[in-house]
């Protein structure tokens, strides 16, 4: 899996696919990543990259999802894995996007991929935009709203 | 912990136990059902209570879970449920009729404006998912901690911040909007109007200064008029105030209407 350094995108291109990754340290318990991760319908309150998320995240389900990347695309999504507090990936023909997190000191390591591609991935390559600067933002976010979460007094 | 340490523990705090049923549920039934059945409960399973936690924690358990299994089936309330069970009250008739009645004849027909703020809370917090209603009246209006609302739910301390962080923030959200108290541009003025209709020789704006959310509502930021939103709700038991029986009619009028209004009932 493709990473870059604490917050910043990575991409790497090959003929057929295309890989990009982001990697941040979050300063919160896993448990409240995955709640961020895992209510669709919040998605948007926290997530700049987000539109919205119809449907359920949970094992086997299918989601509608529309980024600020492509605002006029509807992503229809299964979720393939589904491990609380640890892995969360989801895919479509094009393509998978995988979600770990991993302890890390007292908070949680977050790293997120995309790998997409495939025979006729050439053809299409330049009408997909670049996803850096969208990682980084959902990264970004996440590392607040996790962290602001965290912090609320008890 | 005997059985005569429970009962005297459990009758401290069964008013509150009660009042939280009341606002999980908004249906006197199902508060005073659940509550016989909790006691029922601890009864059966003082044994295993290891002293882990607070007794009061351990009943708030057993009465969450009653409330939960019973709720989860049921279908969350709009949040505009007030505007829905206005309309539904002035095409009916009687609602009026016995609401006035109670008004003139019993002991705890008062309508107070505070009452009804409560009243008010009660039913937009049904608008939230129940993990998120559950967490915010136990910690926002019953005082537990974090830790204990995470035992009392069987979540993780994480995930009870979670809830709560998102339910204060949509409930903010959602009065800021809509109540005209705090707002000058809320859409929602029932308060005031009511109390026109069953306190007519009263000046709303007397009353309405007299509470500390809407005196200081111009120099308050919404974190802070929520937080005294809260406050209202701690110090009033629905069920035991000069106004109680005048709002458990109104409540009791607005659950029907919702279990109408979302097809489950007839």
């Amino acid at each position: 899996m493709i990473t870059g350094p604490n917050g910043k995108a990575v991409t790497r291109k090959a003929a057929f696919s295309r890989e990009t990754g982001v990697s941040v340290n979050i300063e919160a318990d896993a448990s409240i990543i995955w709640a961020l991760l895992t209510n669709a319908t919040d998605f948007p309150r926290w997530n700049s990259t987000v539109i919205s998320i119809s449907g359920r995240i949970q094992s086997g389900e299918i989601i509608e999802l529309r980024s600020t990347l492509d605002e006029k695309r509807t992503f229809k999504l299964k979720i393939k894995e589904f491990v609380p507090n640890q892995r969360l990936v989801w895919s479509d023909p094009m393509g998978s996007r995988v979600y770990i997190l991993e302890k890390a000191g007292k908070g949680t390591q977050f790293t997120m991929s995309e790998k997409i591609g495939g025979p006729l991935f050439p053809l299409f390559a330049s009408m997909i935009p670049s996803f850096d600067e969208s990682f980084e933002k959902f990264a970004a976010d996440l590392k607040k709203e996790a962290e602001t979460i965290q912090r609320s007094k008890n | 912990m005997t059985i005569d340490d429970l009962t005297n523990q459990f009758t401290e705090f069964q008013a509150e136990l009660k009042s939280y049923l009341l606002r999980l549920t908004a249906s006197i039934q199902d508060a005073e059902d659940i509550i016989q059945e909790t006691y029922l409960k601890s009864h059966e399973k003082i044994g295993s209570f290891r002293g882990e936690s607070t007794l009061k924690t351990w009943v708030f358990s057993i009465a969450s879970n009653l409330a939960r299994d019973l709720l989860r089936a049921k279908k969350r309330w709009p949040e505009n449920v007030t505007d829905i069970c206005k309309d539904a009250a002035l095409s009916d008739h009687d609602f009026f009729a016995e609401a006035m009645h109670i008004r003139k004849t019993s002991t705890q027909g008062n309508f107070e404006i505070k009452e009804h703020i409560a009243l008010c809370f009660t039913c937009v917090s049904k608008s939230l998912p129940l993990e998120q209603q559950v967490a915010l009246l136990l910690k926002e209006v019953y005082g537990f901690k974090v830790q204990e609302v995470a035992i009392i739910m069987g979540q993780s301390n994480a995930m009870v911040k979670y809830y709560l962080h998102i339910s204060r923030g949509r409930m903010i959200e959602v009065f800021d909007h809509r109540c005209a108290l705090i707002n000058k541009q809320g859409i929602c003025h029932q308060c005031t109007e009511l109390n026109g209709i069953f306190n007519p020789k009263q000046k709303a704006q007397e009353e309405l200064v007299k509470l500390e959310m809407v005196r200081d509502a111009e120099d308050k930021n919404k974190e802070e008029l929520f937080n005294l939103r809260m406050k209202i709700l701690q110090e009033l038991d629905p069920f035991d105030s000069g106004a109680a029986e005048l709002q458990l009619h109104h409540l009791e009028h607005n659950r029907k209407v919702m279990e109408k209004h979302l097809g489950e009932i007839g």
